[in-house]
C-alpha cells in the first residue's frame, strides 16, 4: 500500500481519474436509458463499447495512420481524430441498434420473461467477445499516436496532458448534446414519456419500437464516443476491453441511480477518480476488485444509487 | 385433453407410464437406470466414444461435473429463477480449499470436502445476502463481477500461486477397492456419480415440499410471493447457498482429480457454459437440465472440430434458444390433473400420496 | 363494545409530489365486513398497500391488534394475520390451484430447507397439514375439483375464488379483498356476496374495495368512502349512501365512475 503516492501525486491523480471518469460516464449514459426504457440492463452494451474502440481502429487505418508514424499536426490531425471519432460512435450506435432488434425485440413483443431476455443479451455479448477474440487472435491491438501528446501546464505538481483535456471536454460537450436532445427533441421527448410509464404512452400515441431503437442508437452513439475517447489516450484494445470498462461503467450508473442521467454522470466521474486513487494505493492489478466492492457496498447501503432512480418503483 | 393424440409428446407419455407403474417397476426401473451409469465407464461403444480423448476421463470431466454443476446451478436459476453469472466462483473456492488444505495440511479428500462446501456455503450466504434484496438484474450483473473477483484474487495473492496455480494436489486415499490414481479415473467418477444422485434426491425433495412452492412462488411473483407470508429473502439465499455447496463440493472432487489447478481455469467461460446447460435443457426441469448438460458437454468432445469455436456456438445458441424455444428442449411443464381426488403436489405427479 | 382489529391513524402517503393518502383515519372492528369505496385513484388500494407493507406510509400509523405494523416486512405482516386478494389477479400461473392454496398454508409451518431434506416427522407432519387445509380452502371456495390444475389455465371466475383461498390459507384474522367482484355477471354476485358472509361468520374479519353499490349495500356492515386520498364518509350503508358528499364524489366525476 502506497499512500505517500496519494498525497504527493493527488491533484495528478484526480486529473487522471477524470479522464477515466469521463469515459465512464459516457458508456453508463448507455445503460442508464437503456434501464428506463426497457427497465432491464442491456448486457451486450459493453460489447458496443468494444465495437467503438475497433472502429476507430479501422477507420484509423482507412485513414493511413501507421504506427511507426509521426503524430499528425494542425487540419490533417483534427480532421483525422474527427473520422475516427464518427467511425466509432456509428459503429457502436448501429451495434447498438442491432442488438436491440436481435436479442430483445422478438422476446418483449412475445412477452419473454425477464430471464430469458437478460439471457438472449448476454448471449449477443458472449458471441461478440468470442467473434472479435477469434478474429484478433486473442491479441491486444495498439492504437497509432494521431495526435501529439505534450503537456499544456502544471498545477499543484499535476501535469496536464492535452488529450486527457480534450477527452473531459469533448465527453462534457456530448453530455449535453444529449441532455439537449432528451428535454427538447420528439424523440427525447419519447424516451422520457416512456421511462415514466410504458402504457400511459402508448395510448398517448408512442410509437414505443422507434422510442427504443432511439434509445439504443444514442446510448450507443455516447459508448462508441467512449470508446474512440478511451483508445485516443490509452492507445490499445483488445476484445476484452468491454468487460471490465463496462462492469466500471455499470457500477457508474448504479452508483448515480440507474435510469437517472445526471446519477451516470456524476458516477462516472466519482467512480473513475476513487478508482484512479485506490489503485495508487493499491496497484491498478486490484482495481476491478476495487470497483466491485464499492458496486455491493453502494447496493448494501443505497440501492437506488446516491440521487435516486429516477422511476418509481413497480406497484403491487 | 381432447388435442392429446395430435401432440404425441414422449415426456408425457414416459411421465404417463411411470406414475401408472406399481411401486416394484418403479423401483427396479430406479435401480437398473443407477446400475446403468456406474457401469458407463465399461461401455465400449464405438457411438458415444470419443476419438482424441480417453472416454471415461470425459464421462468425469467435462460430462460427469458439468451435470452436477448444471443441477446446481439450476436449483438458482432454474427454481428461485435468481439469475447467477458467477457460479465458476464457489466451484473455484472447492477447488482451492482443497488445493491449499490438500498441499499445507495432512487433511484428506473425505475430511476436506465438508470444509470445502462449507466455505462455499459461507461465501454464498456472504454474496447472497446483500444482493438478494435486489432486482434480479442487479443480482445478475453482482455475480459477475464476483465471478471474476475470485479469479483476480487468486492470480495476485503470491501466497497460493499467483496465476501460477498450486500442483501437487495431493488425490483422494483408497476407498474400499477403488484406488484414486491420476490414471484410472474411474473411481472418480463413481464418487461425482454419488453425489449427483444424492443431490439429485435432495433437490427432488425439496422440490415437492415447502422449499419448493416458495421458490415456485419467488420465481413467478416476488412481491405476491412476500405478501402470501413467504420470506423471499431467506429462500433466496438458501437457493443460492445450495447451489454454492454444490458447485463446492464439484470443485474439491475436480481439484483432487485433475492434481493442479491455476486461476485461469475458473473464467466467466465456466460459469456462461453451465448457465447454457441449464437453458439449453429447459430452465426449472431437473430431467431437461441434466440432459443438456450431457449434450453440451459431450458434444464438443465427440465432434472436435466445434471444440474451438464452441463458446461462440454457444453465444449464438443462447440467443436463438431464447428467440426460438424459451424454454429448452425438454421444457418444465407442469402437468394437469384432472381428477378430484388427485392429492401429491409433486411436480410431475410422482412422489408420496398422502 | 366492539373491538377495533385494524386502525389507520392520520396516514398520508406521498409519491413525489402527489399525495395519494392524506391524513386518512380509518378502522376495522373484529367480525364485521366493511367496505373501501370511492372514484378510481382515490386511493383504495394504497390503504391495501399501506396496511400489508408494500408502502411505508409518509406519516401517520398503522396498529393492527393494537400492534403497529409500521415498518415490518410484507411476510411479517401476513404472519400477524392479515391477508389479502389482488385487484388484478395474481396467482402463481404455473403453479397448481392446490400449490397454490398451500404456498398460503405454509405460513405457520416452521421447518424449512433443512427439514425437507432429511424428511424430519415435523416437516412431514407440517406438509401433511398444509396440503389438507389447501384442500379444505379449495373444498370451501368450490374449488375441489380444480385442485391439479394450473393457476392461468382457470376460468376468469376461479381464479377469483382461488385468490381467496390462497389468501385464507394463511389463516387471516383479517382479509383484504380488492374488487373481488370486478368481472363477475349478476348471478355470480349474488353468489360472491353469499362466500363473502360464509367467510365473517366463519370468525374471518373482512375489508373489501369494490365497485358495485348493490353489493356493497347488501353485505357491508360499515362503508367508508375515499375521494382524492381523503375520507369523506364513514358509516353504516343507508348513511352513506344518502350523503351529499359521497353522491357528488361519484356524480362528479362521470368519467371516473364505473
Amino acid at each position: 500500500m502506497d499512500f505517500a503516492l496519494l498525497r504527493d501525486a493527488f491533484w495528478g491523480l484526480t486529473f487522471d481519474g477524470l479522464a477515466l471518469g469521463a469515459i465512464y460516464a459516457l458508456i453508463s449514459l448507455g445503460y442508464t436509458l437503456v434501464y428506463g426504457v426497457l427497465r432491464l440492463i442491456n448486457f451486450a452494451h459493453s460489447e458496443v463499447f468494444m465495437i467503438g474502440t475497433f472502429s476507430a481502429l479501422v477507420a484509423s487505418g482507412i485513414m493511413g495512420v501507421k504506427i511507426e508514424d509521426d503524430p499528425r499536426t494542425g487540419w490533417g490531425m483534427v480532421f483525422t481524430l474527427l473520422i475516427c471519432l464518427i467511425a466509432a460512435m456509428l459503429a457502436s450506435g448501429i451495434t447498438a441498434v442491432l442488438v436491440e432488434i436481435i436479442a430483445y425485440r422478438r422476446l418483449r413483443q412475445r412477452g419473454a420473461t425477464k430471464l430469458a431476455t437478460l439471457i438472449s443479451a448476454i448471449g449477443v455479448s458472449i458471441s461478440l467477445v468470442e467473434l472479435f477474440r477469434i478474429i484478433t487472435d486473442s491479441l491486444p491491438r495498439e492504437f497509432p499516436r494521431i495526435m501529439d501528446k505534450t503537456f499544456l501546464f502544471s498545477y499543484a505538481g499535476a501535469d496536464i496532458r492535452n488529450d486527457k483535456v480534450i477527452v473531459i471536454i469533448a465527453a462534457g460537450l456530448m453530455m449535453f448534446a444529449l441532455e439537449r436532445f432528451i428535454t427538447k427533441s420528439r424523440y427525447g421527448k419519447g424516451i422520457r414519456a416512456v421511462s415514466m410509464d410504458e402504457s400511459t404512452s402508448t395510448l398517448m400515441g408512442v410509437n414505443i419500437n422507434k422510442v427504443i431503437t432511439v434509445t439504443f442508437l444514442a446510448g450507443g452513439m455516447m459508448a462508441g464516443a467512449a470508446a474512440f475517447f478511451y483508445i485516443l489516450v490509452y492507445e490499445n484494445t483488445s476484445f476484452k476491453v468491454g468487460f471490465f470498462l463496462g462492469i466500471s461503467a455499470f457500477t457508474a450508473a448504479v452508483l448515480g441511480g440507474i435510469g437517472n442521467l445526471k446519477g451516470a454522470l456524476f458516477g462516472g466521474f466519482v467512480l473513475g477518480i476513487l478508482e484512479t486513487y485506490t489503485s495508487a494505493v493499491f496497484g491498478t492489478a486490484w482495481k476491478a476488485v476495487i470497483s466491485f466492492l464499492i458496486l455491493v457496498l453502494v447496493l448494501l447501503i443505497k440501492p437506488t444509487g446516491l440521487f435516486g432512480e429516477s422511476i418509481q418503483q413497480a406497484r403491487v | 385433453m381432447a388435442d392429446k393424440k395430435f401432440r404425441y409428446n414422449l415426456r408425457d407419455h414416459a411421465a404417463d407410464y411411470w406414475e401408472r407403474s406399481p411401486k416394484w417397476r418403479r423401483v427396479s426401473l430406479s435401480i437398473s437406470f443407477i446400475a446403468f451409469f456406474y457401469a458407463l465407464p465399461f461401455l465400449n461403444n464405438p457411438l458415444i466414444n470419443t476419438p482424441g480423448s480417453d472416454f471415461q476421463s470425459v464421462l468425469f470431466y467435462p460430462v460427469g461435473m458439468y451435470v452436477l454443476m448444471a443441477i446446481g446451478l439450476n436449483i438458482v436459476v432454474g427454481k428461485s429463477g435468481l439469475l447467477d453469472l458467477g457460479y465458476v466462483a464457489f466451484f473455484a473456492i472447492g477447488a482451492y480449499t482443497m488445493a491449499i488444505l490438500g498441499t499445507h495440511t495432512s487433511l484428506n479428500f473425505w475430511e476436506i470436502l465438508p470444509i470445502g462446501i462449507a466455505l462455499a456455503m459461507v461465501s454464498g450466504v456472504l454474496l447472497g445476502t446483500p444482493t438478494l434484496r435486489l432486482r434480479g438484474d442487479y443480482l445478475a450483473i453482482v455475480t459477475l463481477g464476483f465471478g471474476e473477483i475470485v479469479r483476480i484474487v487468486a492470480v495476485n495473492i503470491e501466497a497460493i500461486g499467483g496465476p501460477r496455480g498450486i500442483a501437487g494436489i495431493p488425490t483422494p486415499p483408497d476407498l474400499f477397492k477403488a484406488k484414486f490414481t491420476i490414471l484410472d479415473p474411474k473411481p472418480y467418477y463413481w464418487v461425482l456419480l454419488t453425489f449427483t444422485l444424492l443431490i439429485i434426491w435432495m433437490v427432488r425433495r425439496m422440490a415437492a415440499r415447502r422449499p419448493g412452492r416458495a421458490w415456485d412462488a419467488i420465481r413467478q411473483d416476488d412481491d405476491v410471493a412476500q405478501l402470501m407470508g413467504v420470506n423471499t429473502l431467506k429462500y433466496k439465499v438458501w437457493a443460492f447457498v445450495l447451489g454454492a455447496a454444490v458447485a463446492g463440493a464439484g470443485g474439491v472432487l475436480y481439484a483432487s482429480q485433475i492434481l493442479s489447478i491455476v486461476p485461469d481455469q475458473f473464467n466467466l467461460n465456466v460459469s456462461i457454459l453451465i448457465l447454457a446447460c441449464v437453458v439449453f435443457g429447459g430452465i426449472g426441469n431437473l430431467w431437461g437440465v441434466i440432459l443438456g448438460a450431457a449434450l453440451l458437454a459431450f458434444t464438443p468432445e465427440r465432434i472436435r472440430f466445434l471444440s474451438q469455436p464452441r463458446i461462440l456456438v454457444f453465444g449464438i445458441a443462447l440467443v436463438v434458444m431464447m428467440n426460438l424455444r424459451p424454454d429448452g428442449i425438454l421444457p418444465k411443464k407442469k402437468r394437469e390433473h384432472f381428477d378430484p381426488n388427485w392429492k401429491t403436489v409433486e411436480e410431475s405427479g410422482e412422489g408420496e400420496i398422502k | 363494545m366492539t373491538e377495533k382489529l385494524l386502525e389507520l391513524k392520520n396516514v398520508t402517503m406521498k409519491f413525489g409530489g402527489v399525495t395519494a393518502l392524506n391524513e386518512v383515519n380509518l378502522h376495522v372492528n373484529k367480525g364485521e365486513i366493511a367496505a373501501l369505496i370511492g372514484p378510481n385513484g382515490a386511493g383504495k388500494t394504497t390503504v391495501f398497500n399501506v396496511v400489508t407493507g408494500v408502502y411505508k406510509p409518509t406519516s401517520g400509523e398503522v396498529n393492527f391488534n393494537a400492534q403497529s405494523l409500521i415498518g415490518r416486512k410484507r411476510y411479517q405482516v401476513t404472519k400477524m394475520g392479515i391477508a389479502r386478494t389482488f385487484q388484478n389477479i395474481r396467482l402463481f400461473g404455473e403453479s397448481t390451484a392446490l400449490e397454490n392454496v398451500v404456498t398460503g398454508a405454509d405460513v405457520h409451518s416452521k421447518s424449512g430447507v433443512v427439514g425437507a431434506i432429511f424428511g424430519t416427522p415435523r416437516s412431514r407432519r407440517e406438509e401433511a397439514a398444509a396440503v389438507e387445509r389447501g384442500m379444505e380452502l379449495l373444498e370451501f371456495m368450490g374449488l375441489k375439483h380444480r385442485a391439479g390444475q394450473l393457476g392461468k389455465n382457470l376460468p376468469y371466475g376461479d381464479q377469483r375464488r382461488l385468490e381467496i383461498a390462497r389468501a385464507l390459507a394463511t389463516n387471516p384474522q383479517l382479509l383484504l379483498l380488492d374488487e373481488p367482484a370486478a368481472g363477475f355477471n349478476p348471478a355470480e354476485k349474488v353468489a360472491l356476496a353469499a362466500t363473502i358472509r360464509k367467510i365473517r361468520d366463519a370468525g374471518y374479519t373482512v375489508l373489501l374495495i369494490e365497485h358495485d353499490m348493490s353489493l356493497i349495500m347488501d353485505i357491508s356492515d360499515r362503508v367508508a368512502v375515499l375521494d382524492f386520498g381523503q375520507k369523506i364518509a364513514d358509516d353504516v350503508p343507508k348513511v352513506v349512501q344518502n350523503d351529499p358528499r359521497v353522491i357528488e364524489a361519484y356524480l362528479g366525476a362521470p368519467a371516473d365512475a364505473s
